[in-house]
């Protein structure tokens, strides 16, 4: 599927020609219609301490779909995928303003327990990083803390949904560190699906991974996206190009308020990457960023 | 963008060839300094040793490791100093490795250090509240949640400065003379709480000694493992406990203990504080191992016995204290083994 591939096939020299930006296989694609939505963003602000991170981000997150958000470092799009499991809760300093709201539920109401928002709502993180125990043990904590039995067909069965199964079911009770990089990713990808979540995000999950690993996280993100909703920070817009459904795209701003990352747009990958809307996507997709 | 290399300014001046080797004197000499500290270091610790070994090689026997203490030299034995040792030592652990962990664990995990965090917390209290009232809630619920809010208030101004001089002040115990240590044991152990100058209040003492060496290690390997695995957990739908207490706390098990094995071996020699709380005593029976009876039997451990074998004229009692000092030096060998042993078998590359 990426060997057909290609960046910059025909780069437009004036970007307000509509001429594709990037021409790019989506293996995966297909009609989207306008499901219901997950997530509901509406001016979502991000402070870390004094400084601003992230702000005035409106967003809908689709069911069944895989959204990916792109953008420059320093954009803000890890941080607000931090937002969407109250995963920042637990950096010190950082302050989330704005409403999100989940499945109709603003999540970050007072009486809302956090731990329960990121059972539903998995993670995914950028460097793998599996628990210092058995293959065994790693699935069976997340199932154990949320009074899911452990059983040897369910560790099978979310084995087998992580394409992971045929390369470890000999060695369930040996160190998962001793695992390559890439299995230590679906490792982790199968402990998020263990604990039967809603929602998985994926913080730039092959950022750390060889080629070969990342096609196999990507066959299966699009295998998993018929029963999850899937949410993926990539830095890599091949990548984003080629799994994605819909795609938003940060950016950063520098004004008297500091660096921060906004929203620069969201739509279909498709219209982002052949026809983006706003110039500093256009600008970024070809690579003459900056 | 073109053939850049190409374009770059050459040298102007000739080539010039490659200096040839030339002596460094200074190098040499400063060298020569550092060798010499390392063996004036290495001297006197082999001085020691071998004066030891030599005095005391002679007396080292099974019967010496087995026998009780007695006025004959030739039938005095370790036996009384080894088994206090013991007792002490499960005394020292038993006060210092549950407390000493617990702590390491909250002041790393669950100790919030900075003031915007503090203030976060205090935010979210505010507005609970307030919804919560705005809901028509009341009651002792209420009351109580308008006391932790009050406290958050003044927290936030006072648990900085107060978490940062706990900080401070561990490292500051740490560096206390064991002798201040052994006074507090004789006053908290001996004079308020009651017991007997005895095992037991040595090895409480003892296990208030190593305290703060036990959480600055425990401490470094908790910080060790990587914040990553207790974020995986917490991504889970774990609770911060359960992803400390299931997760951390085994994966910094290995260096806790290596630290706490360190810690202890320093306990092990020290001298000073039992003597200020137990005084040199002179063992006749064999202390029992029951921990049960500590509190009945004479303060009596290694050090002691080598002290008071020292103290006297006779060359054959120096001699005994030479032996007594290879068994306690063997053991803390012994310790160290352990020690590194388990560091190059549990640690992990992150």
């Amino acid at each position: 599927m990426s060997s057909n591939s290609r960046i910059g096939g025909e780069v437009s020299q004036h970007a307000e020609n509509r001429i594709p930006a990037m021409e790019v296989e989506n293996a995966g694609a297909r009609e989207l219609v306008d499901g219901p939505t997950v997530f509901d963003c509406h001016d979502v602000s991000v402070q870390y301490g004094r400084s601003l991170a992230l702000t005035g981000v409106n967003l809908a997150i689709r069911r069944n779909e895989i959204t990916a958000l792109i953008g420059p470092s320093g954009c803000g799009k890890s941080t607000f995928l931090r937002c969407l499991n109250r995963m920042n809760d637990l950096i010190p300093g950082a302050r989330v303003s704005g409403d999100i709201w989940y499945a109709g539920e603003d999540m970050y109401a007072t009486d809302v327990d956090a731990v329960d928002v990121r059972r539903r709502i998995g993670m995914v993180f950028q460097k793998p990083n599996p628990f210092p125990k058995t293959i065994r043990e790693n699935l069976a904590f997340g199932m154990k803390v949320n009074g899911i039995k452990a059983s040897p067909d369910r560790i099978e069965e979310v084995l087998r949904r992580a394409a992971l199964w045929d390369e470890v079911k000999d060695k369930l009770d040996d160190d998962a560190f001793a695992l390559s990089g890439g299995q230590q990713q679906r490792l982790c990808i199968a402990r998020a699906i263990a604990v039967q979540p809603e929602v998985i995000l994926m913080d730039e999950p092959c950022s750390a991974l060889d080629p070969i690993s990342t096609l196999a996280i990507e066959e299966l993100m699009r295998d998993l996206r018929e029963q999850y909703t899937i949410v993926i920070v990539t830095h890599n817009m091949q990548q984003a190009a080629r799994v994605s459904d819909r795609t938003a795209f940060f950016t950063v701003v520098q004004d008297d308020r500091g660096r921060y990352g906004v929203l620069a747009e969201s739509d279909t990958t498709e219209r982002i990457f052949r026809a983006p809307a706003d110039k500093r996507t256009q600008d970024y997709i070809t690579g003459r960023f900056g | 963008m073109t053939t850049g290399s190409a374009e770059l300014p050459v040298a102007a001046t000739a080539h010039r060839p490659l200096a040839k080797k030339r002596g460094r004197p200074g190098d040499a000499v400063f060298h020569g300094l550092l060798l010499t500290a390392l063996g004036i270091a290495l001297a006197a610790l082999a001085w020691l040793f071998i004066s030891i070994l030599s005095n005391g090689l002679g007396n080292l026997s099974w019967d010496f490791i087995t026998s009780r203490p007695s006025s004959n030299p030739a039938r005095a034995g370790f036996i009384s100093a080894l088994k206090g040792t013991l007792v002490l030592m499960f005394y020292t652990v038993l006060v210092a490795i549950p407390v000493g962990f617990a702590a390491a664990l909250y002041l790393e995990k669950f100790a919030s250090r900075t003031r915007d965090d503090l203030e976060a917390k205090l935010r979210r209290r505010e507005r609970r509240i307030a919804e919560r009232r705005a809901a028509g809630a009341g009651g002792p619920g209420m009351a109580f949640a308008q006391v932790r809010l009050a406290w958050s208030r003044v927290w936030v101004r006072v648990g900085p400065p107060v978490n940062h001089v706990l900080d401070v002040n561990i490292s500051n115990l740490a560096a206390v003379p064991s002798i201040i240590y052994g006074l507090l044991g004789l006053a908290l152990f001996v004079a308020i709480m009651g017991f007997s100058k005895s095992l037991l209040a040595g090895g409480l003492t003892l296990g208030v000694l190593v305290l703060p060496i036990i959480i600055i290690s425990a401490r470094e390997a908790v910080r060790a493992v990587p914040v990553s695995i207790e974020q995986g957990a917490m991504a889970l739908g774990a609770t911060r406990l359960q992803a400390v207490m299931r997760q951390v706390f085994p994966a910094a098990l290995p260096g806790m203990l290596t630290g706490s094995i360190l810690a202890l071996s320093r306990a092990i020699g020290e001298t000073a504080p039992l003597i200020v709380v137990g005084g040199v005593t002179y063992a006749t029976r064999e202390p029992s191992l029951n921990p049960l009876e500590a509190d009945a039997q004479p303060l009596f451990a290694m050090p002691l016995q080598i002290y008071s074998w020292a103290d006297r004229p006779q060359q054959a009692f120096l001699d005994l204290a030479a032996t007594g000092i290879i068994v306690l030096i063997a053991s803390l060998i012994v310790m160290n083994l352990l020690a590194i042993w388990l560091r190059n078998r549990y640690t992990r590359r992150w």
